[in-house]
């Protein structure tokens, strides 16, 4: 089971330094958000789009497809419930919850395609690098990337005790969900195990190597902004102003529309 | 509070932030894409039985393992998203409030025994209290700063998180911190086995930061909810424009800050007791 999403490739995208990937990552979260209007959101969706082409990041958000097909037509029907409208086209659905509706769901969708490019082309070291040289002290980010790297360890060892369990006879497809979840409790506790065993060596371990000695330290991964940073950055701050600027003019609601 | 800062100068502490972290983040994987309650905001959770026993075990630890692993699952389950920001305080509060809250459950757990073997009822009760409060505060957070993004209405998803995280501490619970203390004991890997007393918090007025608490987090959630739907009909306090989500934003913002208050009253120190060997 791999749950690690780098693609390893040279793209314009990987190229680019951890904070600006960080930082583009954010900028998204903020102008996504700003509109209520599909046709708003349409042009920032392509855009993103445009980003996972040249990241190729394609590959990932197929490999995420049946939890965005999910996601999408769970959220079209319920935000449709969260809001009404004046124009009633049929049952609980309004022109105007459907416009917001498609708009919501197109917002939650394209921060996990924005997501996915960032994780596409950012190493979990780059990543964890990139939050420290932007003022997150490095213990913290010493405990994101350890865990980071025992998801995909713990991930593994879940499904190979499954995989023991259900060889002893242990079905867990079926049943109700609360059924499934007991069925859960067999597993946790080796995986559990098998997990904090380590703890106490990996402590030994690392403070043999000096490790919290000093509050500051070097990093093997150099990472310089160059000139290409500093133009998506500047690109991607003059973007986010101008989307400010026009949620500001009132530009990019939907008439008509009741929230909640 | 102490404590949440002064457990980065220890290597074990920011181990077990890890360990908690990539055990809670591996199970909210496991279970994304199962049954969406709102979409991309939360799904059945059964993997929230984990924060407040790793709240419990490794204290300060476990509060930010619940934060960063609520954040991880967000990144690798896909739903990453502008509920992750306050998501990551919720969690943060799932986490913290049992350990803070443990040593003053009224009277329930005995000074001369303040050990997570669950060994008597007063114990599975006070683990049922700490994780209702811990559940609550963890809701009102979330909710209320998603109310106020106008993203979700907060009596639905108060009640939906609430419900989501303690339906997976009730029973679960008491279960797994009773297969867990007696191991992670003998491991001299509890929280109060790796830190010093004097490098927790003092705290003050312990009982009282306790009812504070509690009446903070279970308060604030009735309250939220009696607001947002209308305690006198839903047309006054309708969730429509602007005045709705205000009054929803002033009525709970007290309570919020009646947590964050008994949150530096609650010590934790109590829980630094010679025990019996196991």
């Amino acid at each position: 089971m791999n749950i690690d999403f780098y693609i390893e490739a040279d793209t314009v995208i990987h190229r680019l330094d951890g904070r600006t990937k960080i930082l583009l990552f954010l900028f998204s979260f903020i102008v996504l958000v700003l509109f209520e209007d599909p046709l708003f959101i349409l042009p920032l969706a392509l855009l993103i789009l445009l980003q996972s082409s040249l990241a190729r990041a394609w590959v990932n958000i197929w490999r995420i497809r049946f939890l965005l097909i999910i996601l999408t037509i769970s959220s079209v029907i319920m935000w449709n419930v969260f809001a009404s409208g004046e124009t009633h086209l049929f049952w609980f659905v309004d022109l105007e919850s459907l416009e917001y509706s498609l708009a919501r769901t197109m917002v939650m969708l394209w921060m996990i395609i924005s997501g996915m490019n960032l994780l596409s082309t950012t190493l979990n070291e780059e990543l964890v690098l990139g939050m420290i040289k932007l003022g997150l002290p490095y213990r913290v980010g010493f405990a994101i990337s350890t865990s980071l790297r025992m998801v995909p360890t713990i991930s593994s060892n879940i499904y190979t005790i499954s995989q023991a369990q259900r060889s002893r006879g242990l079905d867990l497809e079926t049943g109700s969900i609360i059924e499934r979840i007991k069925k859960y409790i067999p597993l946790l506790i080796p995986v559990f195990i098998s997990t904090i065993r380590g703890t106490n060596v990996f402590g030994m371990a690392l403070e043999s190597k000096g490790f919290g000695a000093r509050d500051d330290r070097t990093f093997y991964l150099k990472m310089e902004m160059e000139k290409r940073d500093f133009i998506t950055l500047a690109f991607s701050i003059a973007l986010m102003v101008f989307c400010l600027y026009i949620n500001f003019l009132d530009f990019g609601n939907i008439d008509g529309l009741t929230k909640f | 509070m102490k404590e949440v800062i002064s457990m980065w100068k220890k290597t074990r502490m920011i181990i077990l932030v890890s360990l908690s972290a990539a055990i809670y983040a591996a199970f909210l994987i496991a279970f994304k894409g199962g049954i969406v309650i709102v979409p991309g905001i939360t799904e059945v959770r059964p993997a929230n039985v984990f924060p407040p026993v790793f709240g419990l075990l490794f204290g300060p630890a476990g509060a930010w393992g619940a934060a960063i692993g609520n954040l991880i699952g967000d990144i690798f389950g896909g739903s990453l998203g502008i509920g992750s920001i306050f998501g990551f305080f919720g969690n943060f509060f799932l986490g913290f409030v049992p350990y803070k809250m443990w040593g003053a459950t009224f009277g329930l757990v005995k000074k001369d025994d303040m050990s997570m073997k669950m060994n008597s009822w007063q114990k599975i009760l006070a683990f049922e209290i700490v994780a209702l409060v811990a559940s609550a505060a963890c809701a009102i957070i979330i909710s209320w700063y998603l109310d106020l993004a106008g993203i979700v209405p907060f009596a639905f998803l108060g009640v939906t998180i609430t419900v989501n995280n303690f339906a997976a501490a009730v029973v679960l619970g008491p279960i797994l911190l009773g297969l867990f203390y007696p191991r992670v004991k003998r491991w001299g890997l509890l929280w109060t086995d790796i830190m010093d007393k004097e490098e927790v918090a003092k705290g003050f007025a312990i009982n009282v930061g306790s009812v504070l608490m509690t009446v903070g987090s279970l308060g604030g959630l009735i309250i939220g909810i009696l607001v947002a739907v209308g305690a006198a009909g839903q047309q006054l306090y309708g969730f429509a424009g602007s005045s709705g989500q205000m009054s929803v934003w002033l009525a709970v913002l007290p309570f919020l800050i009646m947590i964050l208050v008994s949150s530096f009253m609650l010590s934790g120190r109590e829980q630094f007791t010679t025990e019996k060997e196991l």
